[in-house]
């Protein structure tokens, strides 16, 4: 069976300490920005709750690219600089990308990023250069809590398939049929988004 | 020096000094450092990076970086400066401390480091040496010294294998010290129950099953409140409070002091005295078979006498359930059934905060909560800290000779300055301290203690607050470019590390140890000062304390060495027993932990003027002042906001985003607002660690105050009330 890369992120273990998005300019050199986010779940700002005090809630959600089995970046790209590889990685070809954006807001993640100063789409590669070493991607590697879990999602005995079936892990807008790679396990709550 | 292309990994230790200490990879590339990730430890638990640490490249590489020594030319804060070399700026420094210290007396000299390197300068000179620890941890030690006779009790509450429940009492270790959260998250994983008491709905009371929102410095209030349920209900640990605590022990009604045998004997001993049940006699509390009383009142030889658990029982009696809920703002229920919690799930870790201890009877809550664990029962026996922390302090051997430093606390400098009290400090030296940023009382640092003084010398990576207002700026060197020995700390790290010089120095930057080592000279000093760094570092190895037994230089660049442990039975107090009585603290009133109401609460007086409490708590995004200046944390955290909840901020007329003014009697602050639910009404909170820049106007700590606490200043050192402190909060352009 073709392998079939992708994350699951643990909502209930991410304290929202950015230190994935830090993780992430580090290793992929990001001046400006990040390939994954952290967004907080709650109030009107970051790190605020919802509700009233002291009845409150709050939890963080990372996102970056979903690496989906249906990516709608690659449908609209009039180039074909977006690109799915075997293992499921999708990619940006940034020789191919003139940087028109046209799939910025194809993504429901908002996982795409403009790099004005070299005029092209950048996003999350998984670490294909750090996969290749046979290494982590390096916000899982740099994870406080370790709430990140890399693997083949298409290998029933690996981490990622493991804990999304015994976690009830979940993609997040599945009705949009993107089939994403990425899975969150739901807070204590149940809550996701 | 490097060949084209050349690459190395070299394991380090993270010196962002945040009380953790987490072992890095630092990626070299041609003699640049490119990059660093989590190092392995022999225990995996602490393997561990933050985004602080990631971004450790960025501090190193920083434009701003001071790159050559400096000396002042215009006024003081003005601005103007003149590069030097090292050798005049070393001049300048031997030659002016020299003449204040012939002229003032060389205890005018103050020290005010984080780096244990200046120890050496100061103990030659015979100077005065300010602990830091003042602006803000000095409480918790206080409290501990006091409580167990160790001033870091920390791992008595917390050290247990499988906590059936977890307390975390005004801190937010999510944020702040994720390692400690990492035990807490293992706890909870393992079906502990994890309680958040905290003003303000933090990172970590989210991850919390409940969280408990109390009204500031009142936590002492809380934990008389369910002691007086637990006593009640009878659900005290008596056997524990029996072995363990000074409980059993007889007080003189009169003077509050413990009973001793000489007082009931002639001739007897200075041992204490208990009431035997089985006898019905008073019987020392180490003979054999003695069944000791906890509770009643007794008459030893007309002496009138209760057990000091039963003075305890009777100060919780005054804190039923409605008036602890008064004081607190915490439901009667949930003090009620945390308190049956507290004593029936067992074990329960009681995680006391940093935050706990800033208010102005800090210590008091820190001995409140054990007050609390002791009599449930719930302290780890096996929890002595002291050896890591022994070792971390034994600077013995770098000490210059047989000479000491003359020790001061950091909140009497404020007065030392201005009075000559203790010492007529004339100047400073401050180095990896942030004195004029991070200090309380911001204005009279800058207005009424620097002008005063003859000459402050700075050594930083940056221009900082501090840096601004010296006479002298040398540039350091990050904690990449020089070897130096890191030593274990307590809960977060038990592992001796090498943190080996992983690049060069940056521009003309030293160490501070390359520093000292070229001042000491100057001054005279010529003999010791040329030590390498090997060579102290060989000098701590082979001091002979029972920590470092086995541990060798050649042993720690093969990776870390865990510290041997330093066993140490029993409890360091006068009785050898946890004292939640305090014979030396009646002197202030306090030899129960008592309830005081915070200096400034919205309760007292000034509350009419000044009603909102101020808080200036600690993020991920920073650490102290150190950070405030890296771009990528910019990016997550852009600007100080002062935080308040939207009650507060309606009744005010303030929006979100609303430019406004906090003020104090201290002074005031100007910065954009941020209202949301997570703050408690009635309190504000602007994060600390921000530069003066940043803010519109003044800065977070014009608002705050320096005052002594007396009591703390007789145990260990008076603690800075950060979080004591009453404000009021208006529309900029409306106040």
């Amino acid at each position: 069976m073709t392998r079939r890369y992708g994350l699951v992120i643990d909502l209930e273990r991410c304290i929202g300490c950015d230190t994935c998005t830090i993780a992430c300019k580090l290793e992929n050199g990001l001046e400006k920005g990040s390939w994954i986010r952290v967004e907080t779940v709650g109030g009107p700002h970051r790190d605020t709750p919802e509700g009233k005090h002291p009845q409150l809630s709050m939890h963080f959600l990372p996102v970056l690219c979903m690496h989906c089995d249906q990516p709608p970046c690659v449908d609209v790209c009039p180039l074909e600089a977006i690109f799915k590889r075997e293992d499921g990685i999708v990619l940006v070809d940034e020789e191919k990308c003139d940087g028109c954006q046209a799939c910025l807001p194809a993504c429901p993640y908002g996982a795409l990023t403009y790099d004005e100063e070299e005029n092209t789409v950048r996003k999350c590669t998984l670490c294909v250069h750090r996969l290749a070493e046979g290494l982590d991607p390096f916000c899982l590697t740099c994870c406080e809590t370790e709430a990140i879990y890399f693997g083949d999602r298409n290998d029933p005995a690996s981490t990622v398939a493991r804990v999304t079936a015994l976690r009830n892990a979940v993609a997040l807008k599945p009705e949009l049929g993107t089939k994403p790679a990425v899975y969150y396990c739901p807070t204590r709550d149940g809550r996701i988004e | 020096m490097s060949r084209s292309g050349e690459q190395k990994v070299v394991r380090t230790v993270c010196g962002i000094e945040d009380g953790v200490r987490c072992g890095i990879l630092a990626h070299v590339r041609n003699g640049v450092l490119v990059k660093v990730e989590p190092a392995d430890f022999p225990d995996p638990r602490f393997r561990h990076v933050c985004a602080r640490a990631l971004c450790s490249p960025k501090l190193v590489y920083h434009p701003d970086r001071l790159k050559y020594p400096v000396r002042r030319v215009g006024e003081r804060g003005e601005g103007r400066w003149q590069r030097i070399s090292w050798d005049e700026a070393t001049d300048i420094i031997a030659g002016k401390l020299r003449e204040i210290g012939e002229k003032h007396g060389y205890e005018s000299i103050a020290f005010v480091v984080e780096k244990l390197a200046y120890l050496r300068l100061a103990s030659a000179l015979e100077a005065t040496m300010v602990n830091p620890i003042g602006f803000g941890d000095a409480a918790a030690p206080c409290g501990d010294e006091i409580s167990y006779g160790t001033h870091y009790g920390g791992l008595y509450t917390i050290g247990f294998q499988n906590p059936a429940m977890c307390v975390i009492w005004g801190r937010n270790p999510a944020e702040t010290h994720p390692l400690w959260w990492r035990r807490i998250r293992d706890a909870k994983e393992g079906g502990a129950k994890v309680v958040v008491i905290d003003p303000r709905f933090t990172s970590t009371a989210s991850k919390a099953d409940e969280y408990v929102s109390i009204r500031p410095g009142t936590d002492v209030a809380l934990a008389l409140g369910m002691m007086n349920v637990i006593s009640e209900r009878g659900l005290d640990d008596k056997p524990f409070i029996s072995r363990y605590t000074v409980g059993p022990f007889l007080v003189r009604r009169g003077d509050g002091l413990f009973l001793r045998e000489s007082e009931i004997v002639p001739g007897g001993s200075n041992e204490y005295v208990v009431w035997d049940t089985k006898t019905n006699k008073p019987r020392l509390h180490n003979e054999e078979g003695v069944t000791p009383a906890l509770e009643g009142v007794y008459d030893v030889g007309g002496i009138n006498c209760r057990p000091s658990f039963q003075l305890l029982a009777d100060l919780a009696k005054q804190y039923p359930l409605d008036k602890a809920s008064e004081i607190t703002e915490v439901l009667p229920g949930t003090i009620e059934r945390l308190a049956i919690e507290y004593a029936t799930l067992k074990p329960v870790a009681s995680y006391r905060g940093m935050g706990l201890q800033r208010t102005f009877h800090g210590d008091l809550s820190y001995r409140a909560i054990t007050a609390l664990a002791a009599v449930t029962g719930n302290i780890n026996l096996g929890g002595y800290s002291e050896g890591y922390r022994r070792f971390l302090f034994n600077s013995g051997t770098i000490l210059f000779g047989d000479r000491f430093p003359r020790p001061m606390s950091l909140l009497q400098t404020y007065e030392a300055i201005p009075t000559g009290q203790p010492y007529p400090i004339k100047a400073l030296w401050l180095a990896g301290q942030n004195f004029m940023n991070q200090n309380p009382d911001n204005n009279k640092i800058l207005r009424e203690l620097v002008p005063r003084l003859e000459f402050i010398a700075v050594t930083d990576m940056f221009m900082t607050a501090s840096a601004q207002h010296a006479d002298v700026v040398l540039p350091t060197c990050s904690f990449f470019e020089h070897l130096d020995l890191v030593t274990p700390i307590e809960v977060l790290s038990p592992y001796v590390q090498l943190q080996p010089k992983v690049i060069e120095p940056l521009y003309e930057s030293k160490s501070d140890r390359d520093i000292v080592n070229e001042i000491g000279p100057k001054m005279g000093l010529g003999e010791d000062f040329q030590v390498s760094a090997e060579q102290y570092i060989d000098r701590i190895l082979s001091s002979g304390h029972p920590s470092m037994e086995g541990i060798t230089l050649e042993k720690l660049k093969q990776g870390p060495v865990e510290v041997a442990p330093y066993a140490v039975t029993g409890f360091r107090t006068p009785s050898g027993r946890i004292e939640f009585y305090s014979e030396r603290m009646k002197q202030f009133d306090q030899e129960l932990p008592v309830y005081i109401e915070p200096l400034e609460s919205a309760r007292q007086p000034r509350a009419e003027k000044y009603p909102l409490s101020y808080l200036s708590t600690h993020t991920k995004y920073g650490n102290h002042s150190l950070l405030a200046n890296i771009a990528w944390l910019r990016e997550l955290d852009p600007e100080p906001l002062l935080e308040m909840n939207p009650v507060d901020a309606e009744e005010r007329g303030i929006k979100d985003g609303d430019m406004v003014v906090a003020l104090s009697d201290r002074g005031k602050v100007k910065l954009k607002a941020k209202i949301h639910q997570g703050i408690r009404p009635g309190v504000v909170n602007i994060n600390e660690g921000w530069w003066h820049h940043h803010f519109a106007e003044g800065t977070f700590q014009a608002l705050t105050h320096a005052t002594i606490n007396p009591a703390q200043m007789t145990v260990f050192e008076p603690n800075s009330a950060l979080y004591d402190n009453l404000v009021e909060v208006r529309k900029a352009g409306e106040e």
